[in-house]
């Protein structure tokens, strides 16, 4: 029996290479995972290139092979890049995202090899089209949500930048940016607003059903709200409103705005807070004054307490 | 018989403190399924809402009981209602709950005395301001509140008979109103209705009232000698 274990385990390490990642993702990680620092590339940036091999493997992709995606180092990596091992869909899109990607944009176009659909539709995006179309580098592509390529997880889990608990802060990493609203002309008080409103609320204290950015505004796929393409452009907020709220018209869907209160509400909240403030200040101060009368009197005079008689 | 002064007075009847129980558990209820809903960012409001069990149950108990609490205050009226109209209850300056001048020249004289510039407490009646003052603050509540918490409990419903041109602002206002006026609920009976039925000297840790409906005949001659008067004062009896 113990012969038998034996050989078994000696088995055991094959079945766990099957299971993460090929011997050629090994022989890269050999360096790669224990590298320190930054490296400059030729374009003068400065990038790490440093893997956590223990956490790659226990990504979604932990069992590719580094060259699945960094398709133009298929022989010997430390050569210059071969373009003709890379399929011509994925050389062009690169092409289009080279101000995009830092340190690899044929890794970053090869996700579509995969996510085909995924990908198209995220170059129709609002974001997408920021990047391939207006050529700005700081819009977001799959890594700016996803996190990077080599530690996704799966939506349902916790550490994923895209699971339930994590996806406004994720929202937020661009949309809480001043300078960022500030370049694209969309305000940070919009997330503010949400978090502050009934749904945000419930949201913090982890209510199941309490709808985030992606519920009504869609993700992959997202356009500007005047876009009539998007979930939440005017003519379709019933619609997007009504998965949740059943008979939803034009007149409830107006609720949501994330702008900051219109006169109506901003005087009505100070008018509020002051009767608040002078019904605390009436009723402490009469306590307070009533309870040392009481001291006074019970305790100091020894309850000699006048009255009308 | 008659002619004798008890040593107790029935101040509440069965009904009336049926109700008050009735609002004392919604209101606790609705205070702490809802408290975590206005501070949801600190971490304290988590524990509140895991007492309910999370914050889909919290959100039915604080449905179910705002639900409760307004059953009460309709109960409250129609009793009111019908006590009046059968001549049940009478209304009377010495007894009344409605505001009066009088509740007002109360206040100042018995904040002087509390001053020390006067050396005398004003009389009250069977309501002095204090109560009045406590008891108005619900109806206050209960049409802030309550209405607002209707609104945001239907909200597609409430929609529907929302005027076009308050549907920009009018959600904003109701969670104002809602929150804002619910903490203002929850600080008066923190300070005024602890204080004044807890802490006070000659009540504290609480009056029973609220349980037998009695109050002795001292604190009553004490607290309500206005009301003794209408009640006993042509009597004789027990009164040193």
């Amino acid at each position: 029996m113990k012969r038998f274990l034996f050989v078994v385990s000696l088995w055991l390490p094959l079945l766990c290479l099957s299971y993460s990642a090929s011997a050629e993702t090994f022989t890269c990680l050999a360096c790669h995972s224990a590298m320190k620092g930054n490296i400059r590339t030729e374009k003068g940036a400065l990038i790490n290139v440093n893997v956590d091999g223990d956490q790659y493997a226990a990504s979604v992709h932990g069992g590719f092979d580094c060259i699945m995606c960094h398709k133009q180092f298929g022989s010997n990596p430390h050569e210059p890049a071969k373009l003709v091992d890379v399929p011509k869909n994925i050389a062009d899109l690169a092409s289009k995202l080279s101000h995009k990607a830092k340190v690899d944009p044929i890794a970053l176009a090869a996700c579509v090899e995969c996510h085909d659909a995924v990908y198209q539709s995220v170059l129709e995006s609002v974001h997408g089209k920021n990047v391939v179309e207006k050529k700005e580098s700081d819009g977001a592509m799959c890594v700016d949500c996803h996190g990077s390529p080599h530690y996704i997880q799966k939506k349902l889990s916790p550490a994923s930048h895209i699971n339930k608990k994590n996806i406004i802060k994720t929202c937020g990493e661009c949309h809480e940016k001043e300078e960022l609203a500030k370049k694209y002309n969309f305000s940070t008080e919009i997330l503010e607003k949400y978090k502050e409103s009934f749904h945000g609320k419930k949201y913090t204290l982890g209510h199941a059903n309490a709808p985030t950015c992606v519920d009504c505004h869609s993700y992959h796929d997202i356009k500007k709200w005047d876009d009539p393409k998007s979930p939440v452009a005017m003519a379709n907020r019933t619609t997007t409103c009504g998965k949740c709220h059943k008979g939803a018209t034009p007149k409830f869907v107006a609720a949501i705005t994330h702008k900051p209160y219109g006169p109506i509400p901003y005087w009505f909240e100070k008018g509020l807070i002051v009767l608040l403030l002078g019904v605390f200040t009436f009723i402490v101060g009469h306590v307070i004054l009533e309870a040392f009368a009481e001291i006074r009197d019970k305790v100091l005079n020894k309850g000699k307490e006048g009255h009308d008689e | 018989m008659n002619n004798e002064i008890p040593k107790e007075y029935m101040r509440f009847n069965v009904t009336e403190r049926i109700q008050h129980v009735f609002m004392l558990v919604t209101f606790l209820l609705l205070t702490f399924s809802g408290w975590a809903l206005k501070y949801p960012e600190i971490e304290h409001s988590k524990g509140l809402i895991s007492i309910f069990g999370g914050p889909r149950n919290a959100g039915i108990v604080h449905r179910i009981a705002g639900i409760g609490m307004l059953l009460d205050f309709a109960w409250h009226c129609a009793y009111l209602a019908y006590a009046l109209a059968t001549g049940k209850m009478k209304l009377r300056m010495d007894t009344t709950i409605i505001p009066l001048p009088k509740d007002v020249v109360d206040a100042v004289k018995n904040i002087l005395y509390f001053l020390g510039l006067s050396k005398t407490r004003p009389e009250f009646g069977r309501f002095s301001y204090i109560h009045k003052f406590d008891y108005w603050a619900v109806f206050w509540g209960m049409g802030i509140i309550g209405l607002s918490g209707l609104f945001l409990a239907f909200p597609v419903q409430s929609s529907y008979v929302f005027p076009m041109w308050s549907v920009n602002w009018i959600w904003e206002v109701i969670s104002i109103m809602h929150s804002d006026e619910a903490l203002l609920a929850i600080v008066f009976i923190l300070f005024w209705h602890f204080y004044n039925e807890h802490l006070r000297w000659d009540k504290f840790p609480m009056s029973m009232t609220w349980i037998t409906g009695k109050i002795t005949i001292e604190q009553m001659k004490h607290e309500h000698p206005l009301e003794y008067k209408l009640e006993f004062g042509d009597k004789k009896g027990v009164d040193k």
